[in-house]
């Protein structure tokens, strides 16, 4: 067997465990490579920034385990960014587990604020917790908080929330902004939150879900999208408060360019192999 | 008093480091790992579904005499009934309602979102490289999809070429979407490597690792677990 053969079908073991170290190295060791930002990730940042201080803000969190390091890092940075403009935020989430999450961020996001910025719960932000029904369930929120939820995710009841008073209806909101991770759900907002309320919306999802949004980017349903670990890291770039995305995204993009030079000399030993007339 | 988040990153990287033994091939640990997962996460949908339940349905009952949730709970008791092969059309009830909830409240605003506004913004920014690019390989990818044209056969004539461009674009399309499922299958790595590899975890990690390592090689020496060929 010759040698363009041997590479060719090398065990794919092999491969994985040099991408294991492909990708461990910038974690144990953080590079830096140089950075460009994209427009999405410009326009979703300047759109947060836009929101007028003191807004009420809603905002679905759809983060699960395998999503939260790679777009919990925008969320949390989020929460950072309205709390110092002195926003009032309503966190829905409609996955059971992204509930979880969703606490965990708005807790990291809380704890990087300095002393001086207000952040009570109840006060400055509530989470609403699990709502079932998916798009459903959504479209049941933004018509009537207090018919699909009487309870926030602590078990305190809404009526007896402060900031709460005035706020029963998507109207009641300045801006939202939807975390969907994987799930799919972005667009959910555009449908029952941005077409029968004009509330504007942002939006962050995984680097995989990209593609199908780039649509409402360029008709404006979407003011704007962090995508993946690159757009939290933007974010943070953006914002000057670096954070857990800057360094996975150095280790992606090494990841990534081994994958690059995997597919490119995969095509170039197959021409080569085709070439030799080899079986 | 026991710190639960660092004993939630420990448990974390065991599961993780176990988890991606199934690149050596299937074996007990791999296994284990799946299973505990998916009983963890069954168990926790359903406690969470449970107290979804229970706040806004039987609370709203027993607080507020809101006797109307009890529809919902009898259509939640409904869709346990495929537990029983027996009664599984009893289930379809709830089911048929959900689904045809979804798709109403779905296709209200649907026409608008997803079709007239995506055709608006697709032929408004016809100024910039990027909208006439957008718009060339809109139409020819939909021509790429008209049979009537071109059925059972080649396409012939000045259609062929539009159709070879749609063609062409729809290629680039499913690139971008393979590049961006792999990148976003990489920052899966990524993030779960970060946990792993946090300094307070690191040690304990490396220590999961030469034990199960340890393990999977005497099982495999022993030829307890057969080895895995790719």
């Amino acid at each position: 067997m010759s040698i363009v053969k041997k590479m060719l079908n090398i065990d794919g073991r092999i491969l994985f465990v040099i991408m294991f170290i492909a990708v461990a190295f910038p974690l144990l060791h953080p590079i830096v490579l140089p950075m460009v930002i994209q427009p999405y990730s410009q326009q979703a940042y300047d759109f947060a920034n836009s929101i007028p201080n003191g807004s009420y803000v809603l905002v679905e969190g759809g983060n699960i385990a395998a999503t939260d390091p790679a777009c919990g890092p925008a969320l949390s940075l989020f929460v950072y960014h309205m709390m110092t403009k002195n926003c009032k935020l309503v966190f829905f989430e409609l996955t059971a587990e992204g509930a979880f999450w969703t606490q965990k961020e708005i807790n990291v996001g809380l704890g990087k604020l300095p002393a001086s910025v207000p952040a009570q719960n109840g006060v400055n932000w509530v989470n609403l917790g699990y709502i079932a029904g998916q798009e459903s369930g959504a479209a049941a929120l933004a018509a009537n908080i207090r018919s699909t939820v009487s309870k926030d995710y602590f078990g305190t009841s809404i009526d007896t929330i402060p900031m709460m008073n005035n706020i029963n209806t998507a109207k009641d909101f300045q801006a939202a902004f939807w975390f969907g991770g994987s799930e799919g759900s972005v667009p959910y907002g555009v449908r029952q939150l941005v077409m029968p309320y004009n509330l504007p919306l942002g939006a962050s999802c995984t680097t995989n879900e990209a593609p199908n949004y780039s649509p409402y980017l360029q008709a404006g349903q979407l003011k704007g999208l962090f995508a993946g670990v690159r757009g939290s890291a933007e974010y943070e770039f953006l914002m000057g408060v670096p954070g857990t995305a800057l360094g996975q995204s150095m280790a992606t993009n090494i990841g990534g360019l081994y994958w690059l030079i995997l597919i490119l000399l995969g095509n170039i030993l197959y021409f080569i192999s085709r070439a030799r007339g080899e079986k | 008093m026991m710190d639960w988040v660092f004993l939630g990153l420990l448990v974390g990287s065991l599961g993780m480091i176990g988890a991606y033994t199934v690149l050596i091939g299937e074996n007990p640990i791999s296994k284990a790992v799946e299973n505990i997962y998916m009983g963890i996460l069954s168990g926790y949908l359903f406690a969470m579904n449970w107290d979804f339940i229970n706040r806004n349905a039987i609370a709203n009952i027993q607080a507020n005499g809101q006797y109307v949730y009890i529809i919902s709970i009898i259509l939640c008791l409904m869709l346990v009934s495929r537990l029983n092969p027996k009664w599984i059309w009893v289930s379809r009830y709830p089911v048929a309602l959900t689904i045809g909830v979804g798709m109403g409240i779905a296709i209200r605003t649907t026409v608008i979102a997803d079709f007239l506004t995506q055709v608006q913004g697709t032929i408004i920014p016809f100024n910039t490289l990027n909208g006439i690019v957008l718009i060339i390989g809109s139409i020819s990818a939909i021509t790429y999809f008209l049979w009537t044209t071109n059925y059972w056969g080649k396409a012939t004539g000045s259609y062929h070429y539009l159709n070879q461009l749609g063609r062409l674009f729809l290629l680039v399309a499913f690139g971008v979407t393979y590049g961006q499922t792999v990148s976003m299958r990489l920052e899966l790595v990524v993030g779960t490597m970060y946990n792993i590899l946090l300094p307070d975890v690191a040690i304990y990690s490396y220590a999961f690792v030469v034990i199960i390592g340890i393990v999977l090689y005497y099982g495999y020496s022993t030829k307890r677990i057969k080895w895995y060929k790719s």
